[in-house]
């Protein structure tokens, strides 16, 4: 990672790829989550939806109805990044740059992506890519202009089976990439029916960057358009801005490892006395 | 470990401990996977490599890459026809 930092000017934006392998685990969830978490950080943040012919980053973030320009636009010159880029109606300082949904993945090259996001860069202190599903030319699309790459995976064998070739695929490119474990229910792991995060970081030998348990708040809050980050009550959400803070410099922050209700309260009456 | 032996004397499940055995097993297999062009180069590599030193029938010579429990081995397979009398030269970057 520090590898690739220093290739940077210091003071231009860090690109990452958020990525998986297997589709459905997280990645846009993440990358909505994470851009809206470190906007709120105070940091300049450009999340751009790579999923060509796909689009989803934009109703996740209720921004769906704002789209004139798009990424393949953008990279082709065709408009101006400005143009492109939807500010969000929530947070400061935040913008989506979506997908088109009427082209093929192959009208995006690696080169265009490297030469638009070395612009991007000089506008964002972030620059999120929601890579598509697979480990094809969406993948060498988004991976190409990346300087760091953050893994999600679910803990489920075929999942993880996937996170690991992409892994491989990531380190063939000199990127060093961080693990975040989504959709943990916390009983499961408890009763062994589920891989602890534990596991997966063993079998992956890789860095942990954060947990996220299974949280009803996130369809909730894709239903609505309203940034999970924003919800108060949500375990994903806060999990998310802790993520954020530790992609941020804050290296320090500790992991927090998913909690089933039971033991919170066997904690709670621990601290307030009345545990056995 | 001792968890998962502990669950199993009290009736709970461990079927985490099962996909965890079978994730390993998977990367280790698919790790040892050869796509088919590697294998045709190094085919190729190799018969050039033993002709510097054998005069060998380049047609039957038969590469394999066995695989068992965790391990693989690459066989190579040649008839010689006869052996070079010269040492073959160094030879620069292939
Ligand atoms: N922590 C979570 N708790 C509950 N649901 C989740 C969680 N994370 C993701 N989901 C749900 O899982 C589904 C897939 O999520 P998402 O779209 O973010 O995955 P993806 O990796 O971007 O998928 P694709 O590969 O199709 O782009 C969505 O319906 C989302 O709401
Ligand atoms: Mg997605």
């Amino acid at each position: 990672m520090a590898g690739s930092a220093l290739k940077r000017c210091p003071l231009e934006g860090r690109v990452i790829v958020i990525t998986s392998g297997k589709g459905g685990v997280g990645k846009t969830t993440a990358t909505a989550s994470i851009g809206a978490a470190l906007a709120l950080e105070g940091k300049q943040v450009a999340v751009v939806d790579m999923d060509i012919g796909l689009r989803n980053l934009d109703v996740v973030m209720g921004l769906e109805n704002r789209i004139v320009f798009n990424v393949v636009d953008a990279a082709k010159g065709k408009c101006k990044i400005k143009q492109a880029a939807i500010k969000d109606r929530r947070i400061e300082n935040l913008y989506l740059i979506p997908a088109s949904q009427s082209d093929n993945k192959d009208i995006l090259t690696p080169e265009a992506m490297v030469r638009l996001c070395k612009e991007l860069r000089k506008e964002f202190d972030y620059i999120l890519l929601d890579c598509p599903a697979g480990i094809e030319r969406g993948f060498e699309n988004s991976v190409a202009p990346a300087d760091e790459a953050v893994v999600i995976c679910t803990p489920e064998v075929s999942s993880v089976r996937d996170a690991d070739r992409v892994i491989g695929l990531l380190y063939a490119r000199s990127i060093t990439p961080r693990l975040i474990v989504n959709r943990i229910v916390p009983e499961m792991v408890e009763n062994g029916d589920m891989l602890s995060h534990e596991d997966v970081v063993e079998v992956l030998s890789v860095e942990l960057l954060g947990l996220v348990q299974l949280d009803n708040q996130v369809v909730i809050s894709t239903n609505t358009g309203v940034p999970l980050v924003l919800q108060k009550d949500s375990e994903a959400g806060q999990a998310f801005r802790r993520i954020a803070q530790r992609l941020d410099g804050q290296e320090d922050l500790p992991i927090e490892i998913p909690q089933t209700q039971k033991s919170f309260w066997k904690k709670l009456g621990i601290i307030i006395g009345i545990g056995k | 470990m001792l968890n998962g032996w502990l669950k199993k004397l009290i009736g709970k499940s461990d079927s985490k401990g099962v996909a965890k055995k079978r994730l390993q097993f998977t990367l280790i297999y698919d790790k040892l996977e050869v796509s088919d062009d590697i294998l045709i180069k190094l085919h190729q590599d190799i018969v050039d490599v033993i002709s510097r030193y054998f005069e060998i029938d380049k047609e039957s010579l038969k590469l394999d890459i066995r695989k068992s429990e965790g391990r693989s081995a690459l066989v190579v397979n040649t008839p010689i026809l006869s052996a070079k009398r010269v040492c073959p030269p160094p030879k620069g970057g292939v």
